[in-house]
């Protein structure tokens, strides 16, 4: 049995249903992030696991314990917001004490906690100021630590990143993960933002429109997606999804992919792939990873199934640790990652090399994954 | 303008016509302060002079031996009616009638706002633009309904005073009026604070839910310690409606002990013995308006701010 468990969950506002059957468990200790763009519902799935939400129908469960009608206060979480949420008009001691004061919690147990709190945090110093004197970090940090002194059974965090700038989120990004290797504590988290959901989660759920679309491990998410979307939405660049069909005979199968004005590219795929063959002669979304597309030279040596085309280049950007070249295939523009120091330049005609056995195939009508 | 003007003469004409702008608005600006404070400045001036000087010499002159006879003679002695022992007793009337109206009436607006933004249920729109009717009746129209009421009140104080020994302060003339104003100050401070706390972080409240804190617990330690600038807009407007009203003043409590204010200070000039002492009315005029003046002194520049603060959204 799992730590958190929900279970079937609903939730309707009227004739509107924002979550629509959420089914996703998560085992103690473990790192949930709820991933999506906005409006996909996943911050109010996170805010009825908080109990600031009611739900339709479905249940929730904490360590084996249905939570889905206690008040927010009863469910033995901590939550960290978006805004951080911190009361203006008391100092950051007041601030971290205030649960425990709710609670009762006599004045020197609270002392003591909020001493230890500070410790972790380093925050000792600011405890007597207001949150307006803070700086982002700062404010950041109270938050956690307002929500660590309680020592609940499970953390929400709802986009406590998204309010500060590039560096400090990185940073701050590193502090949270450190923070759960440390305190071993359970955690669900919300964000839109693609990179912070793999380099957090032990486990990702991506949503879109009130549905789980995949529910599986960094890798399985990134690796393995099990529709266009997910595969779109998680990586950066994104994934090239390329219309293609599939041509060859027998069990030599190949990816052919048209371009503008050229013979059209044809990737021969060793050992024919028993879901393929069905689509033989039939159109298909060819999904390639830009790390997958890259110059020969660059290409990985012990993947088993390489193939080389010569592709027109057409705009390269060079990013400092890598050099991203586009070309157009298939009508898109399609991103190759190559080399820092790879010599390609724009307008050339240069063989880059396929890594089939990263690559991943969609069925264009129902979006899903085929291969 | 032609390219052929050169540039620094474009840039002369610009600041003379911005200087001649500025004359017009400022001009206009002191002439209407002038029309607005000639009145104040011949009510102090005269409560300053004797009744020789008054009747002698120039409305506008300052006084040649200034005396602060008249403001005695008004706090004091000045006949009010047929009781001549000044104005104090009403000033304390208005005093203990407006301190719990204002205290009240605000304290109530503040919870409805609370409520009404972030603790919303079905028709909350549909509420608050019932309650929203309190600001656009006109008075006149509530005051025979409301007396009514009042003398229900009254005789219900009557029936209590008999069976339990103790009114409740029902039917006593104070606590009607204080009534009175706090019904028809709910639609304004409601108002004020509904705007006010529209814009007010939710995710507060819902932090203050998770740390366990009650309904009143959340409205008394993060929503009033947060309300200082929309708290002092309301009091000084409800201090000062409550202050100087009059009509109902003089519906509810015209008459009596009770009489605030307001209603002594028009039976003060009405009083007619002979000489008008303009000097005397025009020290207790000013005596009844300087706690409104006070409390703009005091609470200012909180008003500006806090009118904008609840401007920006809702």
């Amino acid at each position: 049995m799992a730590f958190l468990e929900i279970d079937g969950l609903r939730k309707r506002f009227g004739t509107v249903e924002i979550l629509k059957g959420i089914n996703v468990e998560l085992e103690k200790g473990g790192f949930l992030v709820l991933v999506g763009p906005s409006g996909c519902g996943k911050s109010t799935l996170l805010n009825t696991i908080a109990g600031l939400e009611t739900i339709t129908s479905g249940e929730i469960r904490v360590d084996g314990r249905a939570i889905n009608d206690l008040h927010p206060s009863k469910r033995d979480i901590a939550m960290v917001f978006q805004s951080y949420a911190l009361y203006p008009n008391m100092t950051v001691a007041g601030n971290i004490s205030f649960g425990m004061e709710m609670r009762g919690v006599p004045a020197d147990e609270r002392q003591k906690a909020i001493d230890k709190v500070a410790k972790v945090l380093q925050i000792g110093h600011l405890l007597q100021r207001k949150p307006s004197q803070l700086s982002g970090g700062q404010r950041q940090r109270v938050a956690m630590g307002r929500a660590l002194v309680r020592d609940p059974k499970l953390f929400l965090f709802d986009e406590p990143l998204s309010n500060l700038d590039a560096k400090l989120r990185v940073d701050m990004r590193i502090e949270i993960k450190r923070l759960h290797a440390t305190t071993g504590t359970t955690i669900v988290y919300v964000t839109h933002d693609q990179i912070e959901a793999m380099t957090l989660a032990t486990k990702i759920a991506v949503m879109r429109d009130g549905e789980v679309q995949q529910f599986g491990t960094p890798a399985e998410i990134y690796n393995n997606p099990t529709n266009i979307f997910v595969a779109d939405f998680m990586g950066s660049p994104a994934m090239n999804l390329v219309p293609a069909t599939i041509g060859g005979n027998g069990n030599a199968l190949s990816v052919v992919l048209q371009r503008d004005g050229r013979e059209p590219i044809s990737l021969p795929m060793a050992g024919a792939p028993a879901g393929l063959s069905a689509f033989k002669d039939k159109p298909i979304i060819f999904g390639v990873r830009p790390e997958a597309l890259t110059d020969p030279e660059g290409a990985e040596r012990n993947a088993s199934n390489i193939a080389t085309a010569d592709c027109h280049i057409e705009v390269i950007e060079p990013a400092g640790s890598d050099t991203f070249a586009v070309t157009n295939l298939g009508g898109k523009a399609v991103v190759a990652r190559l080399r820092a120091d790879a010599k390609i330049q724009p307008g050339t005609v240069t063989p880059l090399a396929f890594n089939l056995t990263k690559a991943v195939f969609f069925d264009p009508a129902t979006e899903k994954r085929i291969l | 303008m032609s390219a052929v003007t050169s540039p620094a003469r474009e840039v002369s004409t610009g600041i003379r016509a911005r200087t001649v702008n500025r004359i017009v608005i400022y001009g206009l600006l002191a002439l209407f302060a002038l029309f607005y404070l000639m009145p104040l400045f011949v009510m102090l001036v005269t409560s300053f002079k004797t009744m020789d000087e008054i009747q002698n010499g120039n409305m506008l002159a300052l006084p040649q031996s200034p005396t602060l006879e008249p403001w005695f003679k008004a706090w004091g002695e000045t006949c009010v009616g047929l009781t001549c022992a000044g104005i104090k007793g009403y000033f304390w009337n208005s005093i203990k009638m407006v301190v719990p109206a204002v205290l009240i009436s605000t304290l109530l607006g503040a919870l409805n706002g609370y409520v009404l933004t972030k603790w919303r249920f079905r028709g909350h729109t549909l509420v608050f633009g019932l309650m929203l009717f309190a600001c656009f009746i006109p008075f006149q129209s509530v005051l025979l309904p409301m007396a009514t009421i009042l003398g229900s009140l009254g005789r219900f104080g009557v029936t209590l005073q008999n069976s339990t020994g103790f009114s409740f302060g029902l039917g006593n003339p104070t606590v009607n009026l204080v009534f009175v104003h706090v019904v028809y100050g709910l639609g304004f401070t409601t108002l004020f604070f509904r705007n006010y706390y529209e814009a007010f972080p939710t995710e507060l409240i819902k932090a203050a839910q998770v740390d366990g804190a009650s309904f009143f617990q959340i409205f008394r330690r993060i929503m009033l310690p947060n309300s200082m600038p929309i708290f002092v807009v309301t009091v000084i407007y409800q201090f000062t409606n409550i202050w100087n009203d009059f009509l109902f003043a003089s519906a509810y409590a015209g008459t009596g002990d009770a009489m605030p204010m307001t209603v002594a200070l028009n039976n003060v000039v009405n009083t007619s013995t002979g000489v008008v002492e303009y000097n005397v009315n025009m020290a207790a005029a000013m005596i009844a308006a300087l706690p409104t003046l006070l409390v703009y002194v005091v609470a200012g520049r909180y008003f500006v701010r806090g009118l904008m603060a609840g401007a920006v959204k809702g």
